[in-house]
């Protein structure tokens, strides 16, 4: 009875193949890690400061303030 | 002031504290990413079987693990100069503040104007109007104009203390026998906290700062009748 021959299996390089890999894998989400942080909280603060500020009318908030009685130094 | 379990840092009430913030979301964006960076290798390496025990030569690798970090350093040192030199710019104050550090109060002179001066201790925890913060409140409060620039002068009569108000982005030491400079400028009205920052004896912690930014022309009154409760 003829045996039937496996074809021989990878048995070198196969941790150089592994780092090739990962490595690539490794910086993509390190990438994504900082860039979910930048566009999910670092731009959206800058927005939100934009945002208040666009419409901020200082005197308003002074006079709510005032009115409000926190203020010790003016009645 | 600070909210109860806040981690962050507090809203920006200068235009300094806003480029601090910034500065610190570029900052630890960076971080996270060298750090997912390496918890992913060592995760890498704890989940293998494979070895490689004969490296020769590793000069390829050499040049990118030092070239990266170094240009990692410049994107972090080029912002935070910019912020640096930004925090020494004189702009013609309207006001200059001296704040003078005591064991354990702070007190406050304002030279622009003739004998005004007073000394700000912390009010006990018992005579604390409803809505107050404990150890935050001040009998006399430092009142300030907003929307003006301001130097403030720091010094100590005693010990080290700082002077330290974090929304405005300032803390600057209070060294005897020196005057520290630093501005001060608050887009906004309301009252600001702060807290000594540097060890100077049992009550350190028990020093506030309550900054009152009011209106020029109300500051001008103020300073002028010494509408002190």
């Amino acid at each position: 009875m003829a045996s039937e021959v496996l074809a021989k299996p990878q048995m070198r390089g196969l941790l150089a193949r592994r780092l090739r890999i990962h490595m690539v894998g490794a910086f993509l989400v390190s990438l994504g890690v900082a860039a979910l942080y930048k566009f999910g909280v670092a731009e959206p603060r800058k927005k939100a400061y934009a945002d208040f500020y666009k419409n901020y009318s200082p005197e308003k908030d002074f006079e709510e303030m005032k009115k409000a009685g926190i203020f010790r130094s003016i009645k | 002031m600070a909210t109860p379990a806040q981690l962050g840092l507090q809203n920006a009430t200068s235009p300094i504290m806003e480029e601090l913030i910034a500065f610190h979301d570029h900052a630890l964006m960076i971080i996270f990413l060298i750090s997912s960076l390496v918890l992913y290798i060592i995760s890498l390496m704890l989940t293998t079987k494979l070895t490689h025990t004969s490296t020769m030569n590793a000069q390829e690798i050499e040049m990118i693990w030092t070239i990266l970090p170094a240009i990692i350093l410049i994107m972090i040192a080029l912002p935070s100069l910019r912020i640096l030199y930004m925090t020494d710019e004189f702009n013609k104050p309207y006001l200059t503040l001296k704040a003078i550090g005591h064991q354990w109060y702070w007190s406050y002179e304002y030279s622009d104007y003739e004998d005004l001066a007073f000394d700000s201790y912390i009010t006990p925890t018992y005579f604390l109007e409803p809505g107050e913060f404990r150890l935050l409140e001040v009998d006399n409060r430092t009142t300030l104009p907003m929307e003006a620039d301001i130097r403030m002068l720091i010094t100590s009569q005693d010990v080290l203390h700082s002077w330290a108000v974090p929304s405005l982005g300032v803390k600057t030491d209070a060294i005897p026998g020196r005057l520290n400079q630093a501005m001060l400028a608050s887009m906004r009205p309301g009252l600001f906290y702060g807290q000594c920052s540097e060890i100077c004896g049992s009550n350190h912690s028990f020093m506030p700062i309550v900054l009152e930014f009011i209106y020029f022309q109300d500051f001008e009154v103020w300073a002028s009748y010494l509408y002190i409760v």
